[in-house]
């Protein structure tokens, strides 16, 4: 669209509204007239499903974060607000750190969503006014209606989607106008390229395969990579030479050289025994390599894995490619598929196991490849994609069972519900389910109040768990309860809502609970609970500890599950007490007391106190280094049906810095296992987007949003040595070894849920590209 | 060094002193302060002369609230007995100021005005001084000590408020 198409869109609009606004001042009730067209509509449906279905699902239902965009759940947030409001939101906020689709687009969408709430269409273009939806809806138009202005309250955020760069000055496009560039093919010659078919573009999710043909698609017009469309399988052919198959020994007792799994060991570690590199030597870190990585249709979080000089990464969107960890030579490429954008689209971790290399897809379907050539040996569904389900993590393997998680639970299902599976890593047949959610006649079923069990939700798995081979348990942390605040789930903070919040150790043989400790009963305001479960040995007690949104660290015992201590992180104020013999918390009375659309004050946000970026064992100095975040939000409980297919978080949030942070929202710190006292700590103003790695050399490493790569010293946190990135750091960097030498491997990467949106909105002068996701390896000099 | 400071109409007067005669003088100054020990202990923080500080920043928004929610600044308060002088700056508004008011709340949550404070602005508006000096309830300065007030900032575009920030022992931020 033209600016002047734009200006007389905008004619038309104003004159809208005049009408539309002489009607409502009239203050009778009055048939409203059509505000859009058919056509318009139907164009606002192919924009939607090239752009929004990923996150908010082709039935406008919504998934998690990404709000319901019809039915009563978005009448209730959107009824008395204009069709202007609707409008501007979604050409300002939509989608997520990449709003950047042309107006035509975004009036069609609107449309389409104005049309899914049941507006009829008629021969009127549709143009934003400060008309009321809910008149639009219903055909009728309210005596004395009138629409607000303003939205003083805050537009909910109504969605998340992948991609999600901030464009650096000259990054983006100018409306309607593609980006230089766009549809060019980064890289070079095949096997030195980026995988195939991806363009050089903004990082944005959504992108249909036929869109890859270099032509803007219809309404499009930015960041379309030129490549023809991939075909999906192996698409550069290869073979590992000398490969040697992993074994249960290997994964029990990793090759200091090798980083076999998620957070490199069973206990979670993310530490590297290697120690070539030195607190004294640091300084002298050089880039060894780069590898272009995959740019949109999804979020860039990965943990590579090493195994014998062969490095394992997957891309967006569920792209995996075998490297040559010394070299970057290219050996295989395999396009597991789908390509279109699912969620967040991120894929953190995989596992390796045999001669198998096993991955998660993002449409919630396990996958394992040959690690030798790529080929794909089996597949097997964990969950239905079409009725939301999705992963953003991989599995671990223990004695020879893949254990994965589940995401996007947050619907209501008459049957279905939340779980952590296995599955026979030779064949992929399940073994057995644990379901995170308990119902009615089930032990804990009797924790949700009155709801009924197809309106218990929740209870996802998103972060791979952790595994004691000695004890046979394998930890993992469950999600909170949808949707978020009790007053939209219709029970209360007293319903403690078994098991989420909560870390349940398993029978890696079974399944079967041997113990859960819930962090927080009646979990209310998105403080997930989810992330690493790290094993510590401290003398013979057996501790798991973990870190959750609250910024709470627990410390518990691995055998029994019994309370230990805890640590605040960060400033806190949700709740005004931790047992301190027993960890429960109680919460601020308004917390407690929260009704439908009040907003609620809390520290930390849900970009939490800790997020998914993991925390480091650093075994010589016995610290915990945790990447942390000090940011602020009010959320706002909306009123959700509770009907099948209902559900998702239900709630609007808005941000601000935490209070005493001087508006240093990240913060790395260090805590002593024993004690649990804060070592030491460093604040910044951008946050951490990587997990901490730690090393035997007593160095540290983390990135952060602003592109810096920093190396620190683990016992003060002094820093040692950085860099900066293409774009922002954002993953798990990893350690490894190829003939003694010792190199560290760190992603860039865009797009993902708070950690992201909650800078985008309170540190908005943090620029960084929209495109530029690379892996990156750094090594010592060779010696003279 | 002298620093005077009141405790219930009592003025009395902090002396720092070499350390022979200085330990004379705080004998009597401690019985001193055993006689209105109640009286201090209602104002702990009476005597302290400590300064609170702040970082003034946007007040709770989203994305879409960016073009008119913007800029930043710092506020502090001097408590000198029952007296508080405030003063503070910010810049980068995205319309003039309009007023800004000392709030009293829990860290982090919203809460009533307790106090107006005066507000100077520069040429466009957008950035200037706010200020002013009070007696302070015992109560006021009880939640002063505990770091339960902010001061909150509005613009003409932002008129339910702009930036706030909380008034906070360097000690007590976390």
């Amino acid at each position: 669209m033209t600016t002047h198409s734009s200006m007389l869109a905008l004619g038309v609009a104003l004159v809208a509204t005049a009408s539309v606004g002489a009607i409502l001042e009239g203050g009778q009730q009055t048939p409203m007239p059509s505000v859009y067209t058919a056509a318009q509509a139907a164009a606002g449906r192919q924009a939607y499903t090239e752009n929004c279905a990923g996150c908010h699902m082709a039935d406008l239902g919504g998934r998690n974060e990404a709000l319901p965009l019809a039915g009563p759940n978005f009448m209730g947030t959107w009824r008395n607000r204009s069709t202007r409001m609707l409008f501007e939101y979604i050409q300002g906020t939509m989608p997520p750190g990449n709003a950047n689709l042309t107006d035509a687009q975004y009036l069609s969408i609107a449309a389409y969503l104005l049309q899914s709430n049941g507006a009829t269409s008629g021969t009127q273009a549709f143009a934003p006014a400060a008309v009321l939806i809910g008149a639009v809806a219903t055909g009728q138009a309210p005596a004395g209606a009138t629409a607000p202005s303003a939205d003083a309250q805050g537009a909910p955020v109504a969605g998340r989607g992948p991609g999600g760069g901030r464009g650096a000055p000259g990054a983006g496009a100018a409306r309607g106008v593609a980006p230089a560039g766009a549809g060019q093919v980064a890289g070079g010659a095949r096997g030195q390229a980026p995988p195939s078919g991806r363009g050089a573009g903004p990082g944005r999710g959504g992108q249909a395969p036929e869109e890859t043909d270099g032509a803007p698609a219809a309404g499009a017009g930015r960041g379309r990579g030129g490549a023809p469309a991939a075909r999906l399988g192996v698409t550069v052919a290869g073979e590992v030479k000398n490969y040697v198959p992993v074994t249960d020994a290997m994964l029990r007792n990793p090759d200091p050289g090798d980083w076999l799994m998620a957070r490199r060991n069973y206990q979670a570690w993310s530490y590297s025994p290697l120690n070539e590199i030195t607190r004294g030597n640091a300084k002298d870190l050089k880039l060894a390599w780069v590898w272009p990585m995959a740019d949109g249709a999804g979020a860039n979080q990965p943990m590579p894995l090493v195994h014998n000089g062969v490095m394992y990464l997957i891309n967006t969107p569920n792209i995996v490619q075998a490297l040559d960890a010394k070299t970057g030579n290219l050996i295989w490429e395999n396009h597991v598929g789908p390509e279109q954008s699912v969620g967040f689209g991120s894929m953190r971790n995989m596992a390796i196991y045999e001669d198998k290399l096993i991955m998660a897809t993002t449409d919630a379907r396990l996958v394992a490849l040959d690690a030798r050539n790529g080929n794909k040996i089996w597949e097997a569904v964990v969950g239905d994609r079409s009725k939301g389900y999705s992963n953003t993590s991989g599995p671990i393997v223990a004695k020879g069972k893949v254990i994965q998680g589940l995401q996007g639970c947050d619907r209501y299902r008459e049957e279905d519900r939340c779980y952590i599976s296995a599955y026979d890593a030779a064949t992929g047949k399940q073994l057995w389910r644990f379901n995170t959610i308990a119902r009615t006649g089930e032990p804990g079923g009797d924790t949700w109040g009155k709801l009924p069990d197809a309106m218990r939700a929740g209870g996802e798995t998103w972060i791979a768990g952790s595994y004691d081979p000695d004890l046979n348990l394998t930890y993992w942390g469950v999600a909170q309860a949808k949707p978020w605040m009790p007053a939209s789930r219709g029970n209360s903070v007293f319903d403690s809502s078994l098991y989420s919040a909560s870390t349940v150790a398993l029978n890696v043989d079974d399944g079967k609970l041997v113990w859960h400790y819930q962090h927080i009963p009646g979990e209310s305001l998105d403080m997930d609970e989810v992330f690493e479960r790290v094993l510590v040995d401290i003398g013979d007690q057996k501790l798991v500890f973990t870190i959750g949104k609250a910024g709470i660290l627990w410390k518990l015992d691995r055998k029994t599950g019994k309370y230990i201590g805890h640590k605040e992180t960060v400033f806190q104020n949700v709740f005004d007490r931790i047992d301190p013999k027993t960890g429960v918390p109680t919460y601020r009375a308004d917390i407690i007391e929260q009704k439908i659309d009040q907003w609620i004050s809390a520290c930390p946000s849900t970009e939490g106190g800790h997020n998914w970026q993991a925390m480091s064992y650093n075994q010589p100095a016995g610290l915990l280094i945790i990447p942390l975040s000090q940011s602020c939000m009010e959320m706002q409980p909306r009123q959700i049906a509770q009907t099948i297919g209902s559900g998702g978080v239900g709630a609007g949030r808005r941000f601000f810095e935490m209070p005493g942070s001087d508006g240093n929202v990240g913060k790395l710190a260090a805590y002593d296992v024993a004690t649990m006292k804060e070592v030491w700590s460093r604040e910044q103003r951008t946050p951490f987007l990587t997990a901490v790695l730690s090393t035997a050399g007593g160095v540290g490493f983390v990135g952060d949003l602003d592109r810096t790569f920093k190396a620190f010293d683990v016992k003060t946190g002094d820093t040692l040595w950085q860099t900066r990135l293409s774009t922002s750091v954002q993953g798990f960097p990893v350690s490894f070894s190829i003939g003694g030498k010792q190199y560290i491997a760190v992603t860039t990467g865009l797009g993902g849920g708070s950690p992201r949106d909650v800078p985008r909105t309170i540190i908005p002068e943090v620029k960084y590209p929209d495109k530029g996701q690379a892996l990156f390896v750094f090594e010592l000099p060779d010696k003279k | 060094m002298l620093k005077s400071f009141e405790v219930k109409g009592l003025k009395m007067t902090r002396t720092t002193v070499a350390p022979k005669v200085g330990l004379i003088r705080l004998v009597g100054l401690v019985g001193l302060l055993g006689l209105v020990g109640l009286s201090v202990a209602a104002h702990p923080a009476a005597q302290s002369g400590k300064t609170y500080r702040g970082r003034l920043a946007p007040v709770p928004l989203t994305t879409a609230q960016l073009s008119t929610v913007a800029g930043s600044g710092t506020v502090s308060a001097v408590l000198s007995g029952n007296k508080v002088t405030i003063t503070g700056s910010f810049d980068g508004l995205k319309s003039p100021a309009t007023l800004a008011q000392i709030h009293k709340a829990q860290r982090g949550t919203r809460g009533p005005v307790i106090l107006d404070l005066k507000v100077t602005k520069n040429t466009s508006g957008t950035g200037g001084t706010i200020g002013g000096t009070f007696e302070f309830t015992p109560q006021q300065v009880a939640d002063l000590e505990k770091g339960w007030l902010y001061v909150q900032l509005h613009s003409e575009k932002a008129p339910e408020g702009n930036l706030w920030g909380w008034l906070l022992l360097q000690e007590n931020r976390r």
